[in-house]
This record gives structure tokens, C-alpha cells and sequence, in this order.
């Protein structure tokens, strides 16, 4: 696809605001409002999904040339998809698409940015998203006596993913994971030194030949060691897994879960018994690419039905963010003895960023910060103790901005707290 | 057309670097038109601004006047009228003035900038046991009361319109005096609108709102209504499928159709007459399955399956009782008013959970969208003014036989020529709308365009009164209208011409100080 086949969905943008705030029939004050960081940081209308697919109309239209100001607007924008998902409530248009391939658009004719350039050639190079990496990838797992899949079949392959793979202070929710599984009896193994980037994040900044690259060789070696199931922490792997790669046609009868789903499942079976009591008072946060993308991908072929009202044969199911991860880390955290759940205003399919995706993270650091302050306010004002979320480049965003401004939240993973039930 | 630098420089040093821009990329957001448009883009601003305050606002307007630039401030931006009128004409993005100032629960008002979005206002409202009037547009339209080219919407029963509900206001007159009416200038308070203290609402609204014509209201108070209902509606389930877990007690919903205007008219007077009706919405079919429909496919369906089920016209009825008793006798009252003028139930609503879905949607206002623009993306509106009921309800039959020819030529969606009408105040005041649906063709914008003309002439013809069409879109057309209605155009222009004789607040949306050549 290309920006060019979305011009009938840029079309019917009727520049009336809703891409900007959470869905209105959820609004409950006059804060928080606000459901896109880009907008709400930069004001401007072309910050907004909107305005982004009015401006996207307009480079088709031979109206725009790259400007700074342009590249500013494109590489500033997490690609949270909640303007998606807001426009959705009332429309049959793609916003999040064109989005994308306005992105993609600019880096095929060569207007990137720097400091993505800077990620990708690490990509390119080490076949990592964290340039500069001291570790090595399977570094986390020594001692730990893992089967690796690609010497041992095994029905259940972890993905760790680079953030947890290369940044030591992940590693701890790695360990988690390994031991609730080795405690359910799991017959799993990982990659190690073989495992390889998702290739998610690329195509979140719009290098999309990359992230083919890498999905092309992921699923080679997937097929090659006949893995079943892929299990994951990272919800831009889980993102990357289950819904790009099929959306390429890339991912044939691959199971993808992410951990949370599993261990629900897993508790649900009884094969995991949280019975430690664990006293504290948490929110969640839903991951962008776990929640609203998190849905599975919709295959689509067929025409348009001529008339007045923009149908399709056979009926063309938008995905709208319905049928995204919400429940099973909650189910996960609402198991666990002592632990009071307690939700933020926005949530599930309209929770604000974390601000670290899309290449935002690395590209302009202050914004990232600033979108998870946001967030930190918010789950702050609920009283909780503790930020739970489910991703770790969620984790080490909000970290990194607690760390600036002095709050006393602490941040977990699901599964670490999982653990300390166990 | 780009801003001299130094112009540029002195707009930048009131609002800030990050505040100003004149980006092509930033201006083609802003010019891009939905509609019956020939080409999708119109005229560029010369810049865009993004004030923080009033003093931002005013500043900014002085130095329009010092150096002969036009402004368009606006709020939300949906409508045609925040488009510019010109070439240099730079916009003020009303964006970053976004708060609440005040709700006062005692004296029933509300206190707001433009940037404060209806549902935000209605949230806090009921967490009070409060509500205010959203247009029909939508909650995502702003609670400003000057921010509409009609302020009218789903609870006008009980709720009026905006233009009613006007208190006091902060003004920055095109000439960039900051100007407090009503009670605000002179005991510091937002409680009324019309004193004591100078009181200028008439002028400064109208027939309508001016459309950014005449400067700039940086702050309003609006009057607020009873909310007998729950702090938070229960909407559970994931976007788009909201539904209520149960419908909050002493909540009713019905949607009636009759065999006739005539029948509907009297239904409506009625309930209105016993002012039982917390919403009297006078959606068509289409319009309703727009509003149930998540999708153009369940619309499609849900359309084709009430078209079988009605008698003709109708509405939607909302009750919301005080007390068990009090809702039992509206109840009765309203049967008892159905069962005389031969109204019938729709059947598939009163399931309540769609019947929850529905209260919900229609006291946010959550689904215009859907009515107008999912369909094809391309919508346009012929409407009545605020008048008496039956009256609009002539008109709109009258304009409803135009529709009909264009749906037989095959250049509208065809949803059997209804039009929507709704009644204001418990009273015999009115407002009644027809929508088109339609693609984008030359063909068609032709057609639309010849069919806006017709409706407009047939007002003037028969005597239907100054439409609502007319403010925010066609400023010459006040010279055809004002003739036939006291000459209200004449005055109209000495206004605007004694508050902005340097003509800068961009009056697209409003009259100009000069008459145009060939308009009597």
C-alpha cells in the first residue's frame, strides 16, 4: 500500500476535531480530555491524526515540498493509533494508515531523520533497536540453563526482544518471565544470541524495507526450527508478531501471545497459583501496540458497492480497536492476593501513550518525557502506588521521566508482580 | 499570501515562536474543505496563531488593525465559517484556550473559554446534577455560546439554544478594546447577560452568532440546566460498542413515527404544551440509524429495516423523571398524547439495550458524525431559522419535495426525502433541518448547489423566515434576505461598520461593511 490508496479515506475527513480527545461518550470532566500527545503538545491542527491526513491529501496533491517544519510534524507522532480509534467511533475511514505511509513515504525519498538513521543502522548492523548496546543479546540468560530453539524444538518460543535483550535493568522482567514459566511447566526456549529485532519499531519510523527484512527472516527461522507459538513481554514485538507480520502475509498459522495472555491463561488452567500476598495499590497502563493494536489483523478483498454510502463486497470489518488486549493483564493483576487494582480515566482502547513509540523516544527525548508525564500525573491522581504496564519501552519511559521529576510511583511490569505472587 | 517578516516577527512577540507559523504543511490543515466542494483545498491563511489568553488575543488584533490584516479566530474549527476570506487573513487557533473559569452551581451558569469542548462542560455539569445545551453538531463542538452559527441542538426542550443562553461575555471588539457586557461590566460577575451593565446581545449576536465578524469572544457565561440523572452514565463495552449496563431509573425512550406532519406537529406541540419531555428530537429514520449503526453497513441494514416499520415522520422522546412519581405521570401523559395523535413505536428501540445506547448518545451528542459524514464524507444542510414550529415544519415539507426530485435523479442518497426537526423550550419555537448525502461529482455540486439557491428563494417566496443557512457561510446573502425581513441587513452593516471600520475581523462568515455591487 501507499499514501496514495488511502486518498478515498483522506477524503472523508471532515475536520471535525474527534481525532483529538477520547471518545466522547467516555468523557467523565473537563480533564483529561485529550487522547493524542502530538496534538496536545504542539496545538497546531497538523499534529493532529486529522490534520495529518489533510496534509497527507496535500503532499498527494503536489501542494507541499519537505520542509523542516514538514519533517517536524511527520517524525512527532508516537503512532499510538488513538486518533484511530477515536475517528472510528464515528467513521469508516483509516487514519492510522495513512499515517504510516506518509512516514514511510518520506523515508523512501529520503527525508529522515537522524536520529532514527542512527537506530536502523544499528539495525542494519547488529540487528538491534538500541544502538550502542554493551551487552550481548542472550547475555540475560546465562546461567539460567534455557533451551534454545534453534538447536532444540521446542513448542514455545520467548521472545525477549532488544530493549530487554540489551538494557540490564530489563532483564529482571526476562528472569520473571523464565521463572513463572519454568514454574507452569512450560516446554519453551529462546533465541539467545539467535534471536533477531522484531522489526516493529523500524516500521514505526517508517522504514519499512527494514522491517520486511527482518519479518522475512524471523518467520525463515521459525519455520525452519518448527515453532509453533511465539510468546513475548514486549508489546511492540507482540505488535510486530501478530498483526504486521500478517498484515505483510508474512505470518501463516504462527501463534502469537503475549505474556499476559499466557499466564492468564496458564493461571486459568491452574497451572500458575498466585498465592503470596502482595499489599500495594496499582494502576495500568495499556500499551499502545498490546491494547487498540493489539487487535488481530482483518484480511480484506473485494469492491466497492456504487451508491451513496461507502460499502463494500464482501462487508469490509475495520479494525477499531475493540477487540484489543484489555482484560488478561488485568485478569493477571486482579489474581494476585492483597493487590488493589484501581483503573486511570483513560484506558483500554483510549489510554494516553507512554510517549516512547514511533520512534519518538529516540528522535525527540523531550517529548517522549513530556507524553509520559502525562501519564504519570494521571496515575498518580488515582491514589496507586505503582504503575503497572506491560511493555518495556513503556517501563523504561516512565522510569526515565519519574526519574526527572521527581514522583514516588514505582513502575513494574505484569509479570514481576506476578511473580512475587508465586 | 506570506506575512512580511517584520509583520511576522511582531505577531511572533506576542505569542511566542512555538505559536506562529506560516508552514505550508501547518496552513494546508487548516485550508482543507470538506463539503460540496470543487477543489478540496481553498484559500491558505497568511498565518497561523495560537494564543494563550485575552491579552494574547487583543494584542494580536491591534496589530491587525496597525498594519491592515485580517483575522478569523475560531474554536474547534469544523465549520465552513473558520475558513478565511481572503488572502491575508491570519487565524487565531482559539486551541489554547481551554478552561472551565467557573461553574456556578447556586446561580445556575458556566463560565467558559472557546477551546472547552461540550462534553468536557456536560461532564462536569452532571458530576453537579447539572446539564448544559450541546448544539446539534455535536459534543465535539465547543460549550462556547458564540462559537455556532446555530446553537441549537437534540435538548432544546429543556436545555433552549446557545443563543438564549448567552450571560455575561469578554469581548475584544475588532478595534481591540476588551469590552465586559452584561454583568461583568458592572459588578464583575458573569450572572446576565443583559445588566446591570451595558447590555450589547442583540448586537452581538443577532440572528445568530457572527462567525468571527466581529472580533473575538474570549469568554463566556452560559446558562446551565437540572440534570436528574446519574454523575457518570454507565457505558460499558470498547469502542464503538457502547451500551449502558442498565438504563439509570426514571430514564425513558421511545422513537414515534405518525401518518402525517400534521399528526407529528401536533404530537410535538403537545408534549411540549405539557412540558413532560426532557428531549423531543425529531430524527428521521435515517438519521436514527445513523446513530445506532457502528458501521455504513449496519447503518444500511438497520435503515432498510425501519423504512418497512414506520407510517411516515417522526421523533425520538427522552424522559427523565425526578422522582418515581414524577416520571410515572410524564410517562402517562406522553402515552396518552401518543395514543390521541396516532403515533406509533418503533419496536427494534425499545430494546433497551439499544434504548440505553440511544439515551446516551443522544443527550453527549456523540453520533452527528455519523449522520452526516460517514456515509460518503460529502454532507450538506438545508435549514430553517427558530421560529414557530409549524411554520418550520412547512418549510421543510415544502424543501423536502426538492429533495425528493434530486434523489429520483439519482444524485442523493436516497433516505426517502425526511428532513429532522426539533422544538425549543417546551414552547411552540422550533427549528427544522434536511439533510443531503451525496459523492463528490461536478454533477452533484451543481445540483446541491441549485437545490441551496431553490430553498433560499423558497423561503423569501413563501415567507419562511431568515434561515439559519445564512450566518457563517454567504455574508452577501443577508442583502437578499434583510428586504423581506425589516431590513435587518441595513443595521447589520452599521454595526459592522461602527465596531470594525478598518474591516478586520474577516466577515466571510458575517456581513461586510461594504455592500456588495448587484445585492439589493
Amino acid at each position: 500500500m501507499a499514501l496514495e490508496d488511502y486518498r478515498k479515506d483522506m477524503e472523508l475527513c471532515a475536520k471535525c476535531s474527534i481525532c483529538k480527545f477520547i471518545p466522547l461518550e467516555k468523557m467523565k470532566g473537563v480533564q483529561p480530555a485529550n487522547v493524542c500527545p502530538s496534538i496536545s503538545k504542539y496545538n497546531f491542527n497538523a499534529y493532529s491524526g486529522g490534520g495529518r491526513v489533510n496534509i497527507g491529501m496535500a503532499m498527494l496533491d503536489n501542494r507541499l515540498e519537505y520542509t523542516d517544519k514538514l519533517l517536524h510534524i511527520i517524525y512527532n507522532c508516537q503512532m499510538c493509533g488513538a486518533c484511530d480509534v477515536s475517528c472510528k467511533y464515528a467513521m469508516d475511514m483509516e487514519v492510522l494508515e495513512p499515517i504510516y505511509e506518509f512516514r514511510i513515504k518520506a523515508v523512501e525519498e529520503g527525508h529522515t531523520n537522524p536520529a532514527l538513521d542512527k537506530v536502523i543502522n544499528s539495525l542494519r548492523k547488529q540487528g538491534t533497536m538500541v544502538p550502542g548496546a554493551k551487552a550481548k543479546r542472550g547475555e540475560w540468560a546465562k546461567g539460567l540453563g534455557l533451551k534454545d530453539f534453534t538447536r532444540q524444538k521446542t513448542k514455545v518460543v520467548y521472545h525477549v526482544g532488544c530493549l530487554t535483550s540489551y538494557d540490564k535493568d530489563m532483564w529482571k522482567t526476562a528472569r520473571a518471565t523464565v521463572n513463572l514459566l519454568n514454574k507452569a511447566g512450560v516446554d519453551f526456549g529462546i533465541g539467545g544470541e539467535n534471536e533477531s529485532c522484531c522489526g516493529g519499531r523500524a516500521y514505526q519510523m517508517g522504514y519499512e524495507t527494514d522491517f520486511i527484512r527482518q519479518a522475512q527472516n524471523n518467520m525463515a527461522l521459525f519455520k525452519q526450527c518448527g515453532v509453533e507459538t511465539i510468546v513475548t513481554a514486549c508489546a511492540d514485538c507482540y505488535h510486530a508478531f501478530k498483526v504486521l507480520y500478517d498484515k505483510f502475509g508474512l505470518k501463516g498459522n504462527l501463534e502469537v501471545l503475549h505474556i499476559t495472555e499466557y499466564l492468564d491463561r496458564l493461571i486459568k488452567e491452574g497451572r500458575l497459583k498466585p498465592r503470596k500476598k502482595v499489599a500495594m495499590k496499582v494502576t495500568y497502563h495499556d500499551p499502545c501496540h498490546l491494547g487498540r493494536l493489539g487487535e488481530p489483523y482483518i484480511h480484506w478483498e473485494g469492491k466497492e458497492i456504487p451508491g451513496f454510502q461507502r460499502r463494500f463486497d464482501p462487508p469490509k470489518e475495520l479494525m477499531r480497536g475493540t477487540y484489543g488486549i484489555y482484560e488478561p493483564p488485568r485478569d493477571v493483576l486482579r489474581s494476585i492476593p492483597g493487590l488493589k487494582l484501581v483503573e486511570m480515566d483513560r484506558i483500554k482502547e483510549y489510554a494516553w501513550c507512554c510517549g516512547a513509540g514511533g520512534g519518538v523516544n529516540e528522535s525527540n527525548p523531550e517529548f517522549s518525557l513530556w507524553t509520559a508525564d502525562e501519564r504519570i500525573a494521571e496515575a498518580e491522581s488515582t491514589g496507586a502506588e505503582a504503575l503497572v504496564t506491560a511493555c518495556p519501552w513503556c517501563e523504561k519511559n516512565f522510569n526515565q521521566a519519574i526519574k526527572e521529576c521527581g514522583s514516588s510511583l514505582k513502575v513494574y511490569d505484569v509479570v514481576e508482580l506476578l511473580e512475587k505472587a508465586i | 499570501m506570506a506575512l512580511d517578516k517584520d509583520i511576522y516577527r511582531a505577531f511572533e512577540d506576542v505569542v511566542g515562536p512555538d505559536n506562529i507559523s506560516d508552514d505550508p504543511a501547518i496552513l494546508d490543515s487548516y485550508s482543507y474543505r470538506w463539503g460540496p466542494q470543487t477543489e478540496t483545498f481553498g484559500q491558505r491563511f497568511a498565518a497561523i496563531t495560537l494564543p494563550k489568553d485575552t491579552a494574547e488575543v487583543q494584542a494580536i488584533v491591534r496589530l491587525c488593525n496597525k498594519y491592515g490584516i485580517q483575522f478569523k479566530a475560531s474554536s474547534t474549527g469544523w465549520g465552513s465559517m473558520s475558513n478565511p476570506g481572503g488572502p491575508e487573513v491570519i487565524k487565531m487557533d482559539l486551541r489554547r484556550m481551554d478552561r472551565i473559569i467557573e461553574i456556578n452551581e447556586k446561580n445556575m451558569y458556566a463560565v467558559v473559554e472557546p477551546y472547552v469542548i461540550s462534553v468536557q462542560l456536560q461532564a462536569e455539569l452532571m458530576k453537579r446534577g447539572l446539564n448544559c445545551n450541546i448544539i446539534g453538531a455535536g459534543g465535539n463542538c465547543s460549550a462556547h455560546p458564540y462559537a455556532a452559527h446555530y446553537g441549537g441542538g437534540h435538548m432544546g426542550e429543556s436545555t433552549s439554544l446557545r443563543e438564549r443562553n448567552i450571560l455575561a461575555v469578554e469581548w475584544v471588539t475588532p478595534e481591540g478594546e476588551i469590552v465586559k457586557l452584561g454583568s461583568l461590566g458592572s459588578l464583575g460577575e458573569w450572572f446576565c447577560g443583559d445588566g446591570p451593565g451595558p447590555s450589547l446581545r442583540g448586537i452581538t449576536v443577532g440572528h445568530a452568532a457572527p462567525c468571527g465578524g466581529i472580533g473575538v469572544f474570549t469568554k463566556a457565561a452560559t446558562k446551565i440546566y437540572h440534570w436528574a440523572g446519574p454523575p457518570i452514565f454507565p457505558i460499558e463495552g470498547v469502542s464503538p460498542q457502547y451500551a449502558p449496563s442498565e438504563i439509570p431509573p426514571n430514564f425513558f425512550y421511545r422513537y414515534y413515527s405518525f401518518p402525517s406532519a400534521k399528526e407529528m406537529v401536533e404530537a410535538q406541540r403537545r408534549i411540549g404544551e405539557s412540558e413532560i419531555a426532557f428531549e423531543v428530537m425529531g430524527f428521521n429514520i435515517a438519521m436514527l440509524a445513523s446513530n445506532m449503526g457502528t458501521s455504513n453497513d449496519e447503518d444500511y441494514a438497520y435503515f432498510e429495516q425501519f423504512r418497512k416499520l414506520i407510517q411516515g415522520p417522526g421523533f425520538q422522546v427522552i424522559l427523565m423523571g425526578n422522582s418515581p412519581q414524577d416520571f410515572e405521570y410524564k410517562k402517562q401523559v406522553l402515552e396518552q398524547i401518543i395514543r390521541e395523535t396516532k403515533g406509533e413505536s418503533l419496536k427494534p428501540v425499545e430494546d433497551p439495550k439499544i434504548a440505553g445506547a440511544l439515551i446516551w448518545r443522544s443527550i453527549r451528542i456523540t453520533a452527528s458524525i455519523r449522520e452526516c459524514f460517514r456515509a460518503g464524507g460529502a454532507f450538506s444542510a438545508a435549514l430553517g431559522g427558530t421560529h414557530p414550529y409549524g411554520e418550520e415544519v412547512a418549510y421543510m415539507e415544502a424543501v423536502s419535495k426538492l429533495k425528493k426530485d434530486l434523489i429520483k435523479k439519482g444524485i442523493l442518497r436516497d433516505d426517502d426525502g425526511y428532513y429532522l426537526t426539533w422544538p425549543h423550550e417546551h414552547g411552540h419555537l422550533g427549528h427544522a433541518e434536511i439533510l443531503i448525502q451525496f459523492r463528490q461529482t461536478p454533477e452533484s455540486i451543481d445540483a446541491i448547489m441549485g437545490f441551496s439557491e431553490a430553498a433560499m428563494k423558497m423561503a423569501i417566496d413563501n415567507r419562511y423566515g431568515v434561515p439559519h443557512s445564512l450566518s457563517g457561510m454567504a455574508p452577501d446573502m443577508h442583502d437578499m434576505f434583510g428586504p423581506h425581513a425589516s431590513n435587518y441587513n441595513v443595521w447589520q452593516r452599521r454595526l459592522k461598520q461602527a465596531f470594525d471600520p478598518n474591516e478586520v475581523s474577516d466577515s466571510s462568515g458575517y456581513i461586510k461593511g461594504k455592500q456588495q455591487q448587484g445585492v439589493s
